[in-house]
C-alpha cells in the first residue's frame, strides 16, 4: 500500500503487527536465541519505520545502561567479614 | 531454600566451591544490594546474609552450575524476607500478584512514548541512575538483572520465581516506565518530545 511508505527510504510508516514486532525485537536485543534472528532484525530495521525506531530506542536505553550506570564500589571491609562470619558458623 | 539437597560436599570442596564460585560474584552483588536498599550497610548486611545463607545451603548447589542466578536468587528472597519489611521506603503495589491475576502475556506492546534514541543518548549518568532509582522495587529489579547483569530470561525466571512469560512483560512494563522518566528529563534538557523527527 502507497499511503504505509514513507517517501525516505520506502518503509513502512505503521506497523500492522506493532505488539508482536516488538516483543521479538525486545527480545533479539537481550541476546535471547531467536531463531533466524538476525534475518528477522534486518528485514525489520530496513522495512518498518516503526520497528527501526522502537529497536534504536531500546538499544539506545539499554547501552547507556550498561555504560553511564556507576557500579558502587565495594566496602573493603565486605569480603573479610564475610570470610570471619563463615568461620564462625564452621 | 527449594533446592534439592544434592550430595554433601567435604569441608575442602565447600572452600573450593565457595572462593572460587561465589566469591567472584561480590561486586555485583553488593551493586544489586546497594540498588535494592539504597543504603550502604543494609547492602552489606545483605550481601554479607546472602553469602552466609550459600554456605549453609551449599550442598544444594550443583558444582559447575549458574553460581551466579543462583546466589542472586538467594539475595532477592533475603530483601523480600528481611529487608524490604524494615524499610523506609512507602508500600509499594506487589505486581507480582497483579500480573498472575491479569494474563501477563497479553501484555500491551503498542504503547511507546515520544523519546528518541538521539536524546537519551546525551544524558547523563546520573539522570540515568536516578530514572532507574526511582522504579518501583519489581520494575527495578528486571531491569538490573537484564540490562546491567545481563541474565537471560529463564535465568531471570528461575531468580524471581516467575514465568518466562512475566519476565518478558514486566521487563517491558519497566522499559516504559523508565522511557517516561526518560522522557521527563530530556523535557528539562530541552527537547521538544512532542516533535517528530
Amino acid at each position: 500500500m502507497e499511503s504505509n511508505l514513507s517517501s525516505a527510504g520506502d518503509k513502512k510508516v505503521s506497523c500492522a503487527e506493532q505488539s508482536k514486532c516488538f516483543q521479538l525485537l525486545e527480545s533479539i536485543l537481550d541476546g535471547e536465541n531467536i531463531p533466524e534472528g538476525d534475518k528477522i532484525l534486518k528485514e525489520k530495521l530496513e522495512k518498518c519505520e516503526p520497528c527501526y525506531k522502537h529497536f534504536h530506542l531500546e538499544r539506545a536505553i539499554k547501552e547507556l545502561l550498561q555504560t553511564k550506570c556507576c557500579h558502587q564500589i565495594t566496602p573493603t571491609d565486605l569480603f573479610e567479614n564475610i570470610r570471619k562470619n563463615i568461620q564462625e558458623i564452621k | 531454600m527449594s533446592e534439592v539437597q544434592r550430595k554433601k560436599y567435604s569441608d575442602q570442596e565447600k572452600n573450593h566451591i565457595f572462593d572460587q564460585e561465589f566469591m567472584p560474584h561480590i561486586d555485583s552483588m553488593y551493586n544489586f544490594a546497594f540498588r535494592l536498599t539504597f543504603d550502604e550497610d543494609d547492602a552489606k548486611d545483605l550481601v554479607q546474609d546472602t553469602y552466609l545463607k550459600a554456605y549453609r545451603f551449599i550442598n544444594s548447589f550443583e558444582q559447575g552450575t549458574n553460581a551466579k542466578a543462583w546466589l542472586f536468587r538467594i539475595l532477592k528472597n533475603s530483601f523480600i524476607n528481611d529487608y524490604r519489611k524494615k524499610s523506609k521506603q512507602p508500600a509499594k503495589v506487589d505486581y507480582q500478584e497483579v500480573e498472575t491475576y491479569y494474563n501477563s502475556d497479553d501484555v500491551d506492546y503498542t504503547h511507546t512514548t515520544d523519546l528518541r534514541a538521539d536524546m537519551v543518548k546525551d544524558m547523563l549518568g546520573d539522570e540515568i541512575s536516578n530514572a532507574l532509582n526511582s522504579l518501583a522495587v519489581d520494575f527495578r529489579t528486571v531491569i538490573i538483572l537484564c540490562d546491567l547483569e545481563g541474565f537471560t530470561y529463564e535465568e531471570m525466571a528461575k531468580i524471581l520465581d516467575i514465568p518466562i512469560g512475566t519476565v518478558r512483560s514486566r521487563l517491558h512494563r519497566a522499559r516504559n516506565l523508565l522511557k517516561e522518566k526518560l522522557r521527563s528529563y530530556a523535557q528539562t534538557m530541552g527537547y521538544n518530545t512532542d516533535e517528530e523527527e
